[in-house]
């Protein structure tokens, strides 16, 4: 078995992967042209998320487990990540009135 | 104890002396400084003394110090006739003057007073090694260090400007000499392939007149010994400030008088005359260099016997009169006169710093007023250092019986009556007239300071005589000056010749003999200087003579300007060195090194400045970037995977 039955019909692995790019692209898009932080932070989740998809697609189609086990640990250190994003940022909030990071930029040459 | 511990010893008690005061001496008790200071120097002069009584000689090698293939370097002393005569010069009269200065110095506050008296002990630990070093290595490491000890104690109050300019300049002037020894001792080491004296000594092969005539010597000298010979010279040269590397002294007299009395006049500045007596092997073979040594001093001789006429400071011309009487020295060992030179040093040793040490006691009484001409009258005031001042006086002049009458006579009869040489006679005629000069000088100096009346600006009114400690040495001195030439009176043709014996083994004996015409010109020579040194007296006391400088003022303005040495050499090398100083500046130092230094800096404050600009803070543009990046790579990855 080397697809996914959805209604009798196998989808093929790379719809998986062509979706996991849509969203890297969205997600990557997303950081680069947003500037609230917090849909920043969203974005980059979007990101992480498209390459847990990948991984979770090759491990079905490889029939290996290890992807699987790594999509969960990414999503650990996600979580991790976030955690640490949101806390910096909860910390600029609280010191200064930002409205965008376009608004951080003292360290520029 | 065997002799070659003691000739160590003699070296380790100046070290120690110096090692403990320099360490501790301005913390112990100032008392200690005023024993242990002389004291070291009185130990090696007894131990000097022991090798004297013991006749001892040999040529002893402690340890080696540098062996490398062939160069071989021993740490080894030679003791002979030469080096233990020198050695009691040396701690005898350093004694005598160290001793002075403990009273000298007394004004000095406690560190500089132990300073004072580590460096009279360096000095003498390096003149020691100096005469007793058995090879050229050790022989420039004495060299040197005397030099050294010299720019310490001209230089000793380093608060007055003249001072340090004056030590500056002797350091200079020494060190050009030293160059010269170093370049004299490496031709010889390449030539021979020897560094000691031994071993270079013994494969020259001695050349008398008698045994190869002028014509076979030009063939038979080498070259390389000429020029080692030559280099040698320079060496003497500036160590005993003659001409051309003489300006030096007469700046030194800014050091304090003990210093004058011990290393310009007595010791240091006679290390020339030793080293072309030491190195007599090398200067018997190496004529025209032998004949450069008897030029330079008879030249000197005169030309500082000249300037000492219109000096107006007291230690000025006696400084001018010290390089006149080496000159003598110089004319002595040149025309081949050994022993006469060795017993002229000997003489020198004593009038000289007699005479410095009672200068002393006049400056000390005149609260340090160098002027003659602010003195007068002191004859009343200050008898015993008058007196003593005379003594000297005339055995610098050279009258019987005063001790520099036989020594200089006897220089002067043995280049009277050398047979069959023409430079030995011309070298006479300048000391001839050097020797009445002399006598002119000297007259007018004591003259001036002692008789007539007081000076309206005489500083002093009713000047002390100096401390017991003080005049001791000198009473001492003048004694010696007055009776020490009976050990020698070959000047009058006969009596002992104790000198001239001693030295015999070290440095040949004079192969020809004075008859009576050389006799006959001897007392001519003291009549006329003697008269001269009346004559000063009616010049300068009772003005019934016009001065000589009212007749000639611009030989007057010629001689104050010194022969305008100083003026030549800042035109020729000072002026030069600080117009090549100021181009290297310009063009090089300030285009070429500093543009190097000032340009890297620049450069990376530029780089680092565009660089700085893609660093935008905007946050979008790093990820930009990145992705960017991420792209390129996995757009390789693939075309690699692809290929």
């Amino acid at each position: 078995m080397s697809g996914f039955d959805a209604g009798g019909s196998q989808l093929d692995t790379s719809w998986f992967l062509v979706l996991a790019a849509v969203l890297f692209i969205l997600g990557t898009v997303g950081v680069l042209v947003r500037r609230n932080p917090l849909v920043i932070l969203i974005c980059i989740e979007l990101m992480l998320n498209a390459a847990n998809l990948t991984l979770v697609a090759f491990s079905r189609q490889l029939q290996n487990l290890e992807g699987q086990l790594f999509a969960l640990m990414s999503m650990t250190v996600a979580a991790a990540e976030a955690v640490v994003g949101l806390a910096i940022l909860v910390d600029i909030f609280r010191h200064r009135d930002v409205e965008d990071v376009d608004d951080l930029s003292e360290l520029r040459g | 104890m065997s002799t070659s511990q003691l000739a160590l010893l003699i070296l380790l008690f100046p070290a120690a002396g110096a090692i403990l005061l320099a360490g501790r001496g301005w913390r112990l008790p100032r008392i200690v400084t005023k024993i242990v200071g002389p004291g070291v120097v009185w130990a090696s002069f007894v131990v000097t003394l022991t090798l004297f009584f013991n006749s001892a000689s040999g040529d002893f090698t402690y340890w080696t110090w540098i062996q490398s293939g062939s160069f071989n370097v021993p740490f080894n002393i030679l003791i002979d006739n030469l080096s233990i005569f020198m050695c009691l010069v040396i701690t005898g009269v350093g004694g005598l003057i160290v001793t002075y200065a403990v009273g000298y110095m007394d004004k000095e506050d406690g560190p500089s007073y132990a300073r004072f008296f580590t460096y009279m002990d360096i000095f003498v630990f390096s003149m020691l090694l100096l005469v007793l070093a058995g090879n050229f290595v050790f022989l420039i490491v004495g060299w040197a260090l005397v030099g050294l000890s010299s720019y310490f104690l001209i230089g000793f109050w380093y608060h007055r400007r003249s001072a340090v300019l004056a030590a500056r300049k002797a350091f200079v002037m020494n060190v050009i000499g030293d160059v010269g020894m170093i370049l004299g001792a490496f031709v010889l080491f390449v030539t021979y392939h020897a560094t000691t004296y031994s071993g270079v000594f013994s494969q020259l092969t001695p050349c008398t007149a008698q045994l190869c005539p002028a014509v076979l010597r030009i063939f038979r000298d080498t070259p390389s010994l000429e020029l080692a010979a030559f280099l040698l010279l320079v060496g003497a040269i500036a160590k005993s400030a003659q001409i051309p590397l003489h300006t030096w002294l007469p700046d030194a007299m800014e050091g304090p008088t003990p210093v004058s009395a011990l290393i310009h006049a007595a010791t240091m500045v006679t290390a020339g005359v030793y080293l072309v007596g030491r190195m007599h092997p090398i200067y018997d073979v190496a004529v025209y260099a032998h004949g450069a040594v008897a030029i330079v001093g008879a030249v000197t001789a005169l030309f500082a016997a000249t300037i000492a006429i219109v000096q107006t400071d007291i230690k000025r011309v006696l400084a001018y009169s010290t390089m006149s009487q080496i000159g003598y020295m110089f004319l002595a060992v040149g025309v081949g006169a050994y022993s006469a030179g060795f017993f002229h040093l000997l003489s020198h040793a004593f009038f000289k710093a007699l005479l410095f040490m009672a200068a002393g006691n006049v400056i000390h009484a005149m609260n340090d007023e160098q002027d003659m001409r602010k003195y007068g009258g002191l004859l009343k005031q200050l008898p015993r250092t008058s007196w003593s001042f005379l003594i000297g006086s005339v055995s610098l002049v050279g009258v019987i019986p005063f001790v520099g009458f036989f020594s200089k006579e006897q220089i002067l009869g043995a280049a009277f009556s050398k047979p069959d040489d023409s430079l030995a006679l011309a070298v006479w005629v300048f000391g001839f007239i050097t020797a009445l000069i002399t006598g002119f000088y000297t007259g007018r100096m004591w003259w001036m300071s002692f008789a007539g009346k007081p000076s309206p600006e005489r500083p002093v009114e009713h000047p002390h005589e100096a401390p017991p400690v003080m005049l001791i040495p000198v009473v001492i001195l003048a004694i010696l000056a007055t009776i020490g030439g009976f050990i020698q009176t070959r000047a009058l043709g006969f009596g002992p010749q104790l000198v001239d014996d001693f030295l015999k083994s070290a440095v040949g004996k004079q192969p020809w003999e004075g008859g009576v015409s050389e006799v006959i010109a001897t007392f001519a020579t003291m009549i006329l200087a003697a008269l001269l040194f009346l004559g000063a007296y009616r010049i300068y006391i009772q003005q019934v003579w016009k001065p000589w400088s009212a007749i000639v003022p611009w030989a007057q303005r010629l001689l104050e300007r010194k022969y305008y040495f100083d003026e030549l050499y800042d035109a020729i090398f000072v002026r030069t060195m600080d117009g090549i100083a100021q181009v290297g500046l310009r063009y090089i130092e300030e285009p070429v090194i500093d543009g190097a230094v000032v340009g890297a800096g620049e450069l990376a404050e530029a780089g680092a400045h565009s660089l700085s600009l893609t660093q935008t803070g905007y946050f979008r543009n790093y990820v930009l970037v990145f992705v960017a990046g991420a792209v390129v790579v996995a757009i390789l990855v693939l075309v690699r995977v692809g290929s």
